[in-house]
């Protein structure tokens, strides 16, 4: 992972390690919304944990605070382009290149930079873990093979962020 | 020779939408249109349905100001009840409503507006946007994602859900305010009297560089309708509806939802699937007004809280009479901002708001009902009939930007006439007319959202249809 301005490591006795899970998916799509299941299943440890878990269709500028204010962040979303089911998890930067047009879509490495840029910090740690998909039709049911990496996705962002 | 020059989709608005210009032999812009090329098939498909699923039905038309939706069909629903709702129910309301328009407002001032007034018109596109705000000035991009948070908040607070929230149904509210709740509101107002006053005192440092987007954006004498209060003050969720023409002078005043129709009618062109409404008593197009923040802080005589008085003050100070240039949604928009902070303030900080009597009940009391609220972007009115059962048997709505529809066209094409010389396309060109639009902070998205980013092209087409030039973007 780069070290980038605005991350760097906090001293030892600081209060304890914040983690942001930000779970982006739309549930009414089929297996984009398959990050809404595992923020559920996270969601049932949260409560011991303290891991602040956000649900959401979109990425949106306003969850560039939170990310300021964590010392790690996990983001989950459905990849379109992997095969269904294969979970993918990959360290993020900042993006150095922004979207030409900005109207409804966001993308982990530009909220990174929006935080970055609004708010001078961002996580030390960041992860983006995809799952495949293959059905976007309208439906609130996921396919079998998303619905089987469901477990092994939970565990991914655990390991992210523990 | 002449050409048609079009800009499809226009960038940076919610929704979709396209401008198309046509220019005369000599080269000069003649007819502009503003062109909505989605169908909204809401008042169709809602017939059959049982009135009281309105409200949450109807609000899905939009994820930007469902509670104005919300609002106005709860009330419609209340006509067809024939009941009133609970005192606190209304101020529970009045507050969500309020908490909406905050941060709406900041979604256009902020993220839509703000880049083309820090950067300028003519900077490059790609970072004349929020990224482009962020990097140039933080202090204002935070200030605008703070006012955007702290109204979602207060609608997520109250309603579960920030978008579309289920709180608000036919006879008041589902459920009553929490002391806890309350208190978790009341301390998130010093960010946000703090935030608004940055943006105020920002753009009105900048606003004099704008002189001459002033006075060529949507400006001309026209008529102004919108929500007063009993004591003529702004009011967005309770009040009576006034309209004034272009000196001042008031057309209409008093107007409830169930008269709207006795005097505002609505036309159709053949270029758009938006409406153009028009006030009956001076036909179409001579009928045409406008709405929203600006058209608000034209007709009320004063706000009704303290900084928002002091503002409309200075506001009300721009012309000797309504202020005609629709440039001025922008500062206006801030005005309402503020407006909204000390409403929610007064809202919360009386002590009957904890009241647990929150919903009157009712049945079917009459066949027909409309109700008014002042949404984001101006009045909105929900028009249903039902029969014996309480089915939809008709519905209309008459939405905001579609009551904007006549300005914003005469709009572009006042500001194309101005910017758009010649046959070679400049993007400061195009970006003065789609900021025409963006001024009005049009809501496109009454039916559907598509796919993906939203590319922009702008043509110029000669009479006989061959492209002379197009630029593109996205």
């Amino acid at each position: 992972m780069n070290t980038v301005p605005g991350c760097e490591s906090k001293p030892a006795d600081l209060p304890p390690i914040r983690r942001l899970v930000i779970a982006c998916g739309n549930t009414l799509r089929g297996d984009d919304g398959v990050a809404w299941h595992i923020a559920a299943q996270l969601d049932q440890v949260a409560a011991q944990t303290g891991d602040e878990i956000v649900v959401t269709q979109q990425f949106l500028p306003e969850h560039a605070e939170q990310i300021s204010l964590a010392d790690v962040v996990v983001f989950i979303d459905c990849s379109a382009l992997t095969t269904a089911g294969c979970i993918s998890s990959l360290s993020i930067d900042p993006a150095e290149q922004l979207p030409r047009i900005l109207t409804h879509h966001l993308d982990p490495a530009a909220l990174l930079r929006l935080a970055l840029d609004l708010y001078g910090q961002i996580p030390l740690r960041r992860t983006l873990i995809t799952v495949g998909g293959e059905s976007f039709a309208m439906t609130e049911e996921l396919s079998a093979a998303v619905r089987n990496a469901i477990p092994a996705a939970t565990l991914a962002v655990q390991a992210a962020l523990s | 020779m002449s050409q048609t020059i079009t800009i499809d989709p226009v960038t940076r608005l919610e929704g979709h939408g396209k401008i198309t210009l046509k220019t005369n032999e000599q080269g000069e812009v003649s007819e502009a249109y503003f062109t909505v090329t989605q169908v909204r098939g809401f008042e169709k498909f809602s017939e059959g349905r049982p009135y009281y699923e309105m409200p949450s039905l109807m609000a899905r038309i939009c994820g930007i100001c469902p509670v104005s939706h919300l609002i106005a069909s709860a009330k419609a629903c209340e006509a067809i009840m024939s009941v009133e709702i609970p005192t606190t129910a209304a101020k529970l309301r009045s507050a969500l409503n309020m908490a909406q328009s905050i941060q709406s407002h900041a979604l256009s001032f902020f993220y839509l507006s703000s880049p083309d007034l820090l950067l300028g018109m003519d900077a490059d596109p790609v970072d004349r946007n929020i990224f482009g705000v962020a990097q140039k000035n933080p202090e204002l991009g935070r200030a605008g994602v703070g006012l955007r948070r702290f109204g979602q908040h207060i609608i997520e607070l109250l309603g579960r859900k920030r978008i579309h929230p289920g709180w608000v149904v036919p006879g008041g509210v589902t459920e009553p305010l929490s002391a806890v709740k309350r208190d978790e509101i009341l301390a998130l107002l010093p960010e946000a009297y703090a935030n608004i006053e940055l943006a105020l005192k920002w753009y009105k440092e900048i606003a004099d560089r704008f002189a001459e987007e002033a006075a060529h954006f949507a400006n001309f004498p026209g008529a102004f309708l919108g929500m007063v209060g009993e004591d003529d003050g702004l009011e967005f969720t309770d009040g009576k509806l006034r309209l004034i023409d272009a000196t001042g002078a008031i057309l209409e005043d008093k107007l409830d939802a169930a008269h709207f129709d006795d005097v505002i009618g609505e036309a159709v062109e053949p270029f758009s699937y938006m409406k153009f409404p028009y006030y009956k008593p001076l036909g179409y197009p001579d009928g045409a007004y406008r709405v929203g923040p600006l058209a608000r802080l034209n007709i009320a005589s004063h706000a009704g809280t303290p900084l928002a008085d002091t503002e409309l003050k200075e506001f009300k100070k721009l012309a000797n009479g309504p202020v005609l240039g629709s440039f001025y949604f922008h500062h206006a928009r801030l005005i309402d901002i503020l407006y909204g902070i000390e409403k929610i303030e007064q809202i919360f900080s009386d002590s009957t708001i904890l009241d647990t009597h929150v919903r009157a009940t009712a049945g079917v009391n009459r066949l027909e009902g409309a109700g008014i609220a002042e949404a984001p972007r101006g009045t909105l009115m929900h028009h249903y009939k039902v029969n014996e059962n309480g089915q939809i048997t008709w519905a209309n709505l008459v939405i905001a930007t579609g009551q904007n529809n006549n300005a914003m066209n005469r709009g572009v094409l006042q500001a194309a006439q101005q910017y758009v010389k010649g046959d070679k396309l400049e993007q400061g060109m195009l970006n003065r007319v789609e900021a025409v639009i963006r001024t009005f902070d049009p809501c496109l998205s009454c039916s559907t959202h598509a796919f993906g980013q939203m590319p922009l092209s702008i043509s110029l087409v000669a009479p006989d249809g061959t492209l002379l030039h197009e630029l593109r973007r996205g």
